[in-house]
């Protein structure tokens, strides 16, 4: 009997792999007719627009051009109900493509997103943040343009604060490299630190708290708790993903971040826009 | 049987306590079932179940219940009806995981945040936390003879004493079944619990247990209430919220964390089931991530004993460098005291926290 069981079992996880094939395929094929649509109509409602800025007209029919998407997105971040100051990318695929990272950190800029968050399990971003930064300047070159990269300039933070690494012009977005190391371990270190402190004699154990351990794992540049984690890939999990701080962060998984696009980013968003938090009320 | 009465009053982080207090006594004390509900499974769910069962089951699930405010404004009834239902759901869905195999189960009944509400609010909720504990113990032999242990988890120094007293009753008198677990949190958020075990580390520092150099992961992790248990393997929450809302942050870090819109009354064996197939869904990536994790955290804890035993060299002060055998032997005889060290020490925090419990059974 176990056999048969066993049997019907894989022959369900089969179909369900299957299953998941097909939605991801018919997602990609949806989305791709569904964009042709969507920038047909979008240029056929920006033509009022048009016709009250005379100065941008020739940019506004083609709605590919730099500076009207950077307004599109602008408007379309205030048209949420509210947006999150922080928010972090949990990659959660063997490869990651750089490309599509740096495009999701750009619109989280372009929407007006202020902390953005990059985040594996493997710390393989941190280790090559280098890379990670290259290619979100050279994707914003590309998406944006030469004008809107001036105005939505972005700061590097990535654990090591080299002060000149950081491109500060008018800083609007921060992003930040996360890896496991600041997770469960900064949490520990914090610890060590307290009770070095308490074997010096200097604290005693009833003086540490929540607040006090709290200060502790928020430097003066750390940002705050991330309001929204956008999970890609096959695994729901926060795989240690910053745990002090995801108290009250809402999670929100996407199937995979290679070749993403930016509606459905934007929809991620608008899902966030809709969660409700009573803290503790 | 009244095990699942105190878990009645299930209220999510961040809702419904006043639907709790007004459902209060007289709603609940009718309502005399076990909290593990009897009846078995019909032919099709046990099919599934045994289906299901050819697959890696989660042994620990954690559930944080949400939306019986929601299913009672739905329906249109009173919200102690919305809540009643929520209890029965329980009761059956820890049918459902003794069905599973599902041996342990950890719910989250009352957070600290859950202290800011007014006083009248919360003084209810502590008279009906109250009364369930003490039919608790009324239904002693049902427990026993299920093997039902009961662990509540969270800073009970924040409750009533009259409170503490009957929880640590309840405890003791089922502190030593090990058939299936039921971790109840109470009086509890994440946060508080990870800083608690940061201030018993800084405990067996004062004591003289461990050293500060001796704090590491695995150590903050057997420092936690959870200690006795193993992480999660799936935590459950209904009602579409995708939160943790202060549950179990350290433990779940590597759990499959599945948010279900079904409200909890609604709650069925096939949302479990679901459930449970995400979970086998997600097993094999998991695994992977967890054991990477568990391989650095050895690492992390070699490179913590190295830098220890090059320091106590250094100080020994002799100068002259080690051959590598016998720095390889400083090593493993650093690691061996420091072992000794930290078993020491978590020997002696058990300890107190049952002295914590005794102490108040004795007062009783």
């Amino acid at each position: 009997m176990a056999l048969v069981y066993e049997f019907v079992w894989r022959v369900l996880h089969v179909l369900l792999h299957i299953h998941r094939t097909i939605v991801t395929w018919f997602r990609i094929r949806l989305r791709n007719w569904n964009s042709r649509l969507w920038s047909r109509t979008f240029a056929a409602l920006l033509m009022p627009v048009a016709v009250s800025f005379p100065n941008q007209k020739k940019l506004v029919p083609t709605a590919g051009k730099p500076v009207s998407r950077l307004y599109r997105w602008g408007v379309d971040g205030k048209s949420l109900e509210k947006l999150p100051l922080h928010v972090g990318l949990l990659i959660a695929e063997e490869e990651p493509r750089y490309t599509d990272i740096a495009n999701l950190v750009v619109w989280c800029m372009a929407v007006g997103i202020s902390y953005v968050s990059v985040y594996d399990n493997h710390g393989v971003f941190r280790r090559n943040h280098c890379r990670l930064k290259g290619e979100i300047v050279k994707q914003q070159q590309e998406i944006l343009g030469p004008e809107g990269s001036k105005q939505h300039s972005v700061e590097f933070l990535n654990g090591t604060s080299d002060k000149q690494d950081h491109q500060v012009l008018w800083c609007q977005s921060v992003v930040n490299v996360v890896s496991p190391d600041d997770g469960k371990l900064r949490i520990v270190r914090a610890a060590q630190q307290l009770c070095r402190a308490v074997e010096e004699r200097e604290k005693t154990s009833k003086d540490i708290n929540v607040t006090m351990l709290d200060s502790l794992l928020r430097e003066s540049k750390s940002p705050p708790d991330p309001e929204l984690v956008l999970n890609f890939g096959p695994i729901e999990s926060s795989l240690g993903f910053l745990p002090w701080h995801i108290r009250l962060t809402e999670f929100i998984s996407l199937p995979s971040h290679v070749n993403i696009c930016y509606e459905d980013f934007f929809s991620a968003l608008q899902r966030y826009a809709s969660c409700e938090q009573r803290l503790g009320k | 049987m009244e095990v699942r009465g105190l878990l009645d009053n299930v209220i999510p982080l961040d809702k419904e306590a006043d639907v709790v207090v007004s459902c209060e006594l007289e709603g609940c004390q009718s309502l005399k079932m076990s909290w593990i509900r009897e009846g078995e499974l019909n032919l099709i769910q046990k099919l599934s179940a045994n289906v299901l069962k050819a697959g890696p089951m989660p042994k620990h699930v954690a559930f944080i219940m949400d939306g019986n405010r929601r299913y009672a404004r739905k329906l249109h009834v009173e919200r102690q009806e919305g809540h009643t239902q929520g209890f029965d759901k329980l009761a059956e869905t820890l049918r459902w995981c003794l069905n599973l195999n599902i041996l342990e189960v950890t719910v989250y009944a009352f957070s600290i945040e859950n202290f800011k509400r007014s006083k009248d609010e919360v003084d209810g909720l502590m008279e009906l936390a109250k009364q369930k504990f003490i039919r608790l113990l009324e239904e002693q032999e049902n427990l026993e003879k299920r093997g039902v242990c009961i662990r509540v988890l969270g800073d009970l120094t924040l409750l009533p004493q009259d409170l503490q007293q009957h929880i640590a009753r309840a405890v003791l008198a089922t502190r030593n079944h090990n058939k299936c677990f039921l971790n109840v949190c109470f009086a509890y958020t994440s946060r508080h619990e990870i800083a608690n075990a940061v201030r018993e580390m800084a405990w067996g520092v004062e004591q003289g247990h461990i050293k500060s150099s001796d704090v590491s992961e695995a150590l903050l992790s057997q420092c936690l209430y959870t200690s006795n248990s193993p992480n999660p393997d799936l935590l459950i929450r209904t009602s579409g919220e995708v939160r943790l809302s202060d549950f179990l942050l350290w433990q779940t870090s590597h759990s499959c964390l599945v948010f279900q819109s079904v409200l909890w009354p609604e709650y069925t064996f096939w949302n479990l089931c679901e459930a449970i197939l995400q979970y086998q869904l997600n097993y094999r990536p998991l695994q992977k991530a967890r054991d990477h994790h568990r391989e650095e955290q050895a690492l992390q804890q070699l490179e913590a004993d190295q830098a220890c035993v090059a320091d106590l060299l250094q100080h020994r002060g002799n100068g002259k460098p080690l051959d590598a055998q016998r720095r390889q032997e400083a090593l493993l005889q650093y690691t061996a005291s420091r072992e000794h060290r930290v078993q020491d020490f978590l020997c002696a925090l058990q300890h107190k926290r049952d002295t914590y419990f005794t102490d108040f059974k004795a007062g009783l």
